[in-house]
């Protein structure tokens, strides 16, 4: 491996600006770092080189820790968006720079600075001054000084920002050409989703300080894992689909899945993405190639080139339900956006006003637990209160997901709340909120997330599983709140007070083990805490501490079973005055449990303690 | 006039986008301005001093009074210069790339010697520096006298000098952008080449620049150093001082002729320092 990082942090004025990060970036690879502005690429970039300090983790080079050497022992090639050109030495000087540096005879300079204007097309430069040349000619120059002491690595922070969009593409064919013949291993940042396809081997997604998806450009854009993967890899269409032991059901259309036959018979609530090129129009529904999810009106159309874009809204009726937040998706007829080639666009002219039937040729699942929020509240205040905790907006408007409200007061309702499918189920923290949780587990909510009215926005999220058999739905619960908040993530482990050294070295395995799955699993990583004593002391210490923590639950007990749990080791977090929104994921007990070994002590590294 | 002018500027008309009135005009008011704040007044002390014989202005000059004053003076001023040359580039290189508090503070202090009188700051100074002064008080058991001594002109010229470093350096190092710095080093360059071959290079003129302004300030300065300087004949006596000293004693021949000198020592070093700036210039320019 090339470029190692291991669980880098940065933080400026205690907000972590890079979290928890881990990353690998093989030989001779040209990996992309793309995200928002913010998102801490820059950071983790200048990072490797030095320019910038990190708080936590280690960065390897080649094998080597280069954590704490000056940028100037790294042995990295930069370059910067503004070029940072000597502006009063000439283009040879520039580039000579580095050989300079390390005192290489003159000869053997100038053959290097030749070898690399020739490589970035700029021969003849040689005696010009930076600002004599073009943005994109001293772009190039910049290319070279980077590579003139043959770094082991290329570090690009956004270098084709401040160029206009033809020589973009022009400099992006010729670093992309220069990287293949010289093998450097590279790391170009950007937010620009077609630079990172053009040029990345592999691409990384960051957002609010993580490392959300790594993969080859084709998987990200056909299979994120994650809604903001989805929709900053280009236009998506999400809608609320159901997967049912037939498929998954969107609208009137059900297509094949692959997780579909495990599903349970009532299905289960999902977030599709369909990208707008896999949607397609007909006159009529038997025109149609694929399948048919229901009619709809157009109502914008516009050409850009080599395809067409088409925005439809749904037909009412067509059971289709929106799973983003998007102003216009606000009313029940959500709208779609498509794009048609040529070939389509002339089979069928379209106008706006115009009535289509909509199709459907592959929807991917998102894996997310969390597909739509439902407010469950007692009155019309806690619902509004509900809607407008920070938490609540700050998941709901960093996912982009549906929000719906149970009419009237759930709990005085006799027959059970009709919550079965939702994604996540939102009500009011307080004293009579276990037995409400209780009764949204038996009404077969399987997330409820218990907000009290102090809470502010969470400041670390603490997560605990009460068995063995929740833990991956726990844990995938734990990735997706984690990839919206900007804070750290710990995996709180019991000790019993006198435990044998054989339970004891059991409790530190499993504690490692969740660790493990949950890197392997969703590529993030948690810190560890290990509370000695009983679970209700330590949610007695969160709570004296009035700090405001995320606590993220996860049981496989029956709903009973559940409210005992919650009322033996959490009710002081569900008092009047608890500052701690509680997060409970519900696994069903039926679901094959995980495989004994886990539970067991085996012969353990941890005897020694 | 300006009819008459204006067909004949047409010809070498220099830039067209500006945003001062027609060239014409401007250039005309320049002139005008410049011979009225600057030309007519040295013209007349000119004048005045060339109305003498060369042998008296030669006998003036050369009294070993006078002599001694513009040894004092112009020492005094570009060591002071040279002071200010080292320790404004810190000053201004911490004041433009650092953040820290109280920098905005800072910043507002190195224009007091502008606006403070003259007087005010050399009275100070005296009373600072002298033997039970709060500095003077610690300095004079070690043997090192600072008021009434050359040591004392020093200090003073250097306070007023200042900020002339200073302002000139702030916005040429603010036009280095510290992203240059980094490129640097991930080159592998150490702090002090860094410093060298790319900081020093970019802002050498300007620091050239106001390295002449405050020696020019320094030469002519008089209220502040004569409270401080104790003002001995032959010791540290100034030459603006002995220019007041002969205009009091209703001597204008010889006050004009040592003003003159000085006009011409000040031009021919300020003369020199810009074709210094120039020759390096040209020869960075001949590396092209």
């Amino acid at each position: 491996m090339s470029i190692q990082f291991e669980r880098i942090t940065k933080r400026y004025h205690n907000a972590s600006v890079v979290n928890d990060l881990t990353l690998e970036i093989a030989t001779g690879e040209f990996f992309v770092l793309l995200g928002p502005s913010g998102s801490g690429k820059s950071t983790l970039l200048r990072a490797v080189a030095g320019l910038t300090s990190i708080d936590e983790g280690r960065i390897h080079l080649h094998g080597r820790d280069v954590t704490h050497l000056p940028p100037r022992e790294r042995g990295v090639g930069f370059v910067f968006q503004h070029y940072a050109l000597f502006q009063n030495m000439t283009v040879a000087d520039n580039i000579e720079f580095a050989l300079r540096v390390r005192r290489m005879r003159a000869a053997e300079r100038r053959r290097r600075r030749k070898e690399l204007l020739k490589l970035v097309a700029l021969e003849g430069y040689d005696d010009r001054l930076p600002s004599q040349l073009s943005g994109g000619q001293q772009q190039r120059v910049a290319v070279a000084r980077a590579l003139a002491h043959e770094p082991a690595v290329l570090l690009l922070d956004e270098p084709f920002g401040a160029l206009d969009a033809k020589i973009r593409v022009e400099l992006r064919r010729a670093l992309r050409e220069v990287q293949q013949r010289l093998g450097t291993t590279t790391i170009l940042v950007t937010h620009d989703q077609e630079e990172a396809f053009a040029l990345g081997d592999r691409i990384g997604v960051m957002h609010m300080g993580r490392l959300l998806e790594t993969g080859r450009p084709e998987q990200l854009y056909r299979q994120p894992a994650t809604r903001f993967v989805a929709s900053f890899l280009g236009a998506a269409n999400f809608v609320l689909g159901e997967l049912t032991p037939d498929g998954l059901r969107i609208g009137a259309a059900t297509l094949p899945h692959e997780g579909a036959e495990g599903a349970s018979r009532e299905g289960r609530e999902v977030v599709a993405v369909i990208r707008p090129e896999e949607l397609e129009l007909a006159e009529r529904k038997e025109l149609l190639e694929s399948e048919w999810i229901g009619d709809a009106v157009v109502r914008e159309v516009s050409f850009s080139g080599a395809t067409e874009r088409v925005v439809v809204q749904l037909a009412r009726d067509t059971g289709v339900r929106s799973a983003a937040t998007d102003e216009r998706q606000a009313n029940e007829r959500p709208v779609m956006e498509i794009t048609r080639h040529a070939g389509e666009r002339l089979g069928l002219r379209l106008a706006p006003g115009q009535n289509v039937s909509l199709g459907v040729r592959r929807a991917h699942v998102l894996p997310t637990p969390i597909s739509s929020f439902v407010v469950a509240a007692r009155s019309a205040d806690s619902r509004t209160a509900l809607l407008e905790a920070p938490l609540m907006q700050q998941l709901t408007r960093s996912m982009r997901a549906r929000v719906t409200v149970l009419e009237g007061d759930f709990a005085a309702n006799t027959e059970p709340p009709r919550v079965h499918h939702a994604g996540v189920v939102v009500v009011a923290s307080g004293p009579g909120a276990i037995a409400d949780v209780a009764r949204l587990a038996a009404a077969g909510a399987r997330r409820i997330l218990c907000i009290p009215a102090a809470a502010g926005l969470p400041e670390r999220v603490l997560v605990h599983c009460l068995s063995d058999a929740a833990r991956s739905s726990t844990l995938g619960l734990l990735a997706s709140v984690m990839r919206h908040l900007h804070v750290e993530a710990t995996l709180v482990c019991l000790q019993a007070r006198g435990a044998s050294r054989a339970e004891r070295a059991a409790a530190f395995r499993r504690m490692l083990d969740t660790r493990a799955a949950l890197q392997a699993a969703h590529g993030l990583d948690v810190r560890t805490d290990v509370h000695i004593g009983e679970l209700s002391g330590f949610t007695r210490e969160l709570d004296t501490r009035g700090e405001c923590a995320l606590v993220v639950v996860g049981s496989d007990a029956s709903p009973s079973e559940l409210q005992n749990l919650l009322a033996e080791h959490f009710s002081v977090l569900f008092t009047a005055d608890s500052r701690c929104p509680v997060l409970v994921a519900v696994e069903d007990r039926q679901r094959p449990a995980h495989t004994s070994h886990e539970q067991e002590p085996r012969t353990s590294v941890w005897s020694s303690t | 006039m300006a009819s008459i002018a204006a067909p004949r500027i047409a010809e070498f008309r220099f830039r067209e986008d500006s945003i001062l009135p027609g060239f014409g005009l401007t250039f005309g008011f320049s002139l005008v301005y410049l011979a009225l704040i600057v030309l007519i007044p040295l013209a007349a002390l000119t004048l005045h001093a060339l109305g003498a014989s060369f042998a008296d202005i030669w006998r003036i000059l050369t009294q070993p009074r006078v002599l001694a004053s513009f040894r004092l003076s112009f020492g005094a001023s570009l060591l002071a210069a040279s002071i200010n040359a080292v320790f404004g580039l810190l000053l201004a290189w911490s004041l433009t790339r650092y953040e820290f508090p109280g920098r905005r503070l800072l910043d507002a202090l190195v224009d007091l010697p502008f606006a403070m009188p003259t007087a005010v700051s050399g009275i100070a100074l005296a009373t600072v520096f002298s033997g039970n002064g709060w500095i003077g008080r610690w300095l004079e058991p070690l043997g090192f006298k600072v008021a009434y001594t050359w040591v004392g002109v020093t200090v003073a010229l250097t306070l007023i000098g200042l900020p002339f470093v200073v302002r000139t350096l702030q916005p040429a190092l603010l036009a280095v952008p510290p992203e240059v710095e980094d490129a640097a080093e991930s080159l592998g360059a150490s702090r002090f080449y860094t410093f060298r071959r790319v900081i020093l290079p970019a802002v050498l003129p300007a620091w050239a620049t106001g390295f002449a302004l405050a020696f020019g300030r320094a030469v002519g300065e008089y209220g502040s150093v004569i409270f401080i300087a104790g003002n001995l004949p032959m010791k540290t006596e100034i030459t603006p001082l002995l220019i007041v000293i002969s205009l009091e004693q209703y001597d204008y021949r010889a006050a004009s002729v040592i003003g003159f000198g000085m006009l011409v020592i000040s031009f021919f070093l300020l003369l020199l320092i810009n074709l210094l700036q120039a020759w390096q210039r040209r020869r960075s320019g001949r590396r092209r």
